[in-house]
């Protein structure tokens, strides 16, 4: 973009610049890299390591666009997710095709899902609408419990992937890598456009926002569809990495808790915020789990982790550090 | 006329905000809307923006009716408006409050830049305008009182309304920036910007407008020009409580 010339009279502003591409594209590049260094310690459990904290990447990076940009708390957003998993699992079981090929379209049909859901959901405000998203989320696995086509509450069991045993994580490491980067972009994308320009606008007022001229309902609507599509996606491949469907295993409130939690904990409404929060949280869980074992203390440990940070950084702490201007510049991405 | 309400009323469980409320706005006037607090402006002022829709009624924008429109039609279709209490959104920068009506369009559009180079310019020009160019990159909670002002002032001006609804623009301003404000609306005014201006200070009304409408308990009780308007002893009534 080009400054303002001094013709006018108006003062030109500064830009700032700085090469955080290349840092990023380096922690890129390793993560693309890891799964070729078959010496590593704990191979597998670092890519299991991986494939979780993309996931969960990818989960808490879409929640952000509705949750954070937008502004409404969605405890329901696991919808997407198990049903996600189980439109591509059951592609599996019925039809044969590989989930790494259906997942994209049980994105897409999440994304669908997501307008329709939408429609409805943004009829409330505020705690109503948080709420809502609840009684979605009930009504889901309701459905799910008693679909006896898909195994009910039992769950139903799916082929295994067809690859050598040594080389199983492979494949689910970069389907989880994509949506993770991919999901990260489209937040990027979003954050850096008009469209996210609007989204922020409504989540601080929403009448404010429509008397300037934004189209609210669908600007809600469309934030909505489009954060549930790598939820799918990631569910899809999630499904199976497990080979199994089961309500319990993607319907839990748990799921969504999760999401909220690391947005919260890395930076509400940030674009690094979700990436943030998803190490930290991750890192802290296996931290407790090395330390205290296969006890529950890691869930204490969670809540004292959010407890500080709600203490000392209010607004997440990419957040924080970046209205405090102490933001490193690796980290902003807004 | 550039706005016609006609007949409209708007009550809140039992209480009539608006009842049966005519009148019109010509284009390139300035009209003030006047009355006693509780007499019904500000919700004139939302019935016409859409944020409320009326019980009964229609309205009239340049010819086409936009009752009961969603506020960003309305907004659209070149209809600005200023809030009372201003409405900035504190954790954007002031760049970005101005910009953000720009937010609409197709959908290569919206995933487009945040702001156009030519947004950038616009809006740079209507901050200097209204003297708070140097702020810009500023977050709009970061603003003193009377620069809030002055942004939701400029701001409504981005979209290049036809009709601007200014509520209270001096409310709680210091008579150096009312002056300022006045100076501002005259300018704006001739280059052929219709005005309707919600306002309790009588000084700036009487000299700023060339139309004024008065309203007392939800009715339009009269409407004319200033001269008239001062000398009229229904609004003296209104105002005083004399019945």
């Amino acid at each position: 973009m080009t400054a303002p010339t001094d013709t006018t009279g108006v003062p030109a502003r500064p830009r700032r610049r700085s090469s955080r591409g290349v840092v990023l594209g380096v922690v890129l590049l390793v993560a693309i890299a890891l799964p070729f260094f078959r010496g590593l310690p704990a191979y597998n459990y670092v890519l299991q390591l991986g494939i979780v904290l993309f996931m969960w990447i990818a989960m808490t990076s879409s929640w952000n666009i509705v949750g954070g940009f937008a502004g409404y708390i969605s405890l329901g957003h696991n919808v997407f997710y198990g049903i996600g998993g189980y439109l591509s699992g059951l592609l599996l079981v019925y039809a044969g095709w590989s989930p790494f090929a259906t997942a994209v379209l049980a994105g897409l049909f999440c994304l669908a899902l997501g307008v329709g859901f939408g429609l409805v959901t943004f009829r409330a405000h505020g705690p109503a609408f948080i709420i809502s998203t609840i009684a979605l989320l009930l009504m889901v696995t309701i459905f799910f419990d008693n679909w006896e086509f898909v195994g009910g509450s039992n769950g139903i069991s799916m082929p295994l992937p067809p690859f050598p045993v040594e080389w199983i994580k492979v494949p689910f490491y970069y389907a989880m890598l994509v949506s993770a980067v991919g999901s990260v972009y489209l937040a990027y994308r979003i954050a850096h456009s008009k469209f996210g320009l609007g989204l922020r606008a409504l989540a601080q007022d929403e009448t404010k926002a429509e008397v300037a001229g934004i189209d609210t309902r669908r600007f809600k609507i469309a934030a909505f569809a489009l954060s549930a599509f790598f939820v799918g996606v990631v569910g899809a491949v999630w499904a199976y990495s497990l080979s199994y469907l089961r309500p319990t295993i993607f319907f839990i409130i748990g799921v969504a808790a999760n999401m909220v939690l690391m947005a919260i904990i890395g930076g509400r409404g940030t674009v690094a915020g979700p990436v943030v929060g998803a190490i930290v949280l991750i890192a802290v869980n296996e931290l407790s789990v090395v330390l205290f074992g296969a006890s529950e203390l890691n869930i204490v440990v969670t809540g004292v982790i959010l407890l500080g940070v709600l203490l000392f950084f209010p607004l997440g702490i990419v957040g924080t550090l970046r209205e405090h201007g102490k933001l490193p510049a690796i980290l902003d991405w807004d | 006329m550039l706005l016609e309400v006609d007949h409209v009323s708007k009550a809140f469980g039992g209480v009539r905000a608006v009842a049966d409320c005519s009148f019109a706005v010509q284009e390139g006037t300035i009209t003030a809307l006047i009355g006693p607090n509780g007499a019904g402006k500000t919700t004139a002022f939302n019935l016409i923006s859409g944020i409320l829709t009326p019980d009964s009624g229609r309205i009239k924008f340049a010819g086409n009716d936009i009752t009961g429109l969603r506020p960003h039609k309305i907004a659209r279709l070149g209809v600005g408006r200023t809030f009372q209490i201003t409405r900035e959104l504190g954790d954007l920068t002031v760049l970005e409050n101005m910009v953000v009506g720009t937010a609409r369009g197709t959908f290569r559009e919206l995933l487009g830049r945040r702001v156009l180079a030519r947004e950038e310019q616009q809006a740079m020009e209507l901050l200097d305008f209204v003297g708070i160019a140097r702020l810009a990159d500023q977050k709009a909670k970061t603003l003193s009182y009377g620069q809030r002002k002055l942004l939701e002032f400029a701001s409504v001006l981005m979209s290049r309304p036809r009709l601007v609804l200014l509520d209270e623009p001096a409310g709680g301003v210091n008579p150096a920036l009312l002056d300022r404000i006045v100076d501002r609306i005259r300018t704006l005014n001739q280059t052929g910007i219709t005005f309707l201006i919600v306002e309790h200070n009588m000084d700036m009304v009487m000299n700023l407008s060339d139309e004024v409408v008065v309203m007392a308990h939800g009715e339009v009780i009269t409407q004319g020009p200033p001269t008239r308007i001062r000398s009229d002893d229904r609004v003296l009534d209104a105002y005083l409580g004399r019945v």
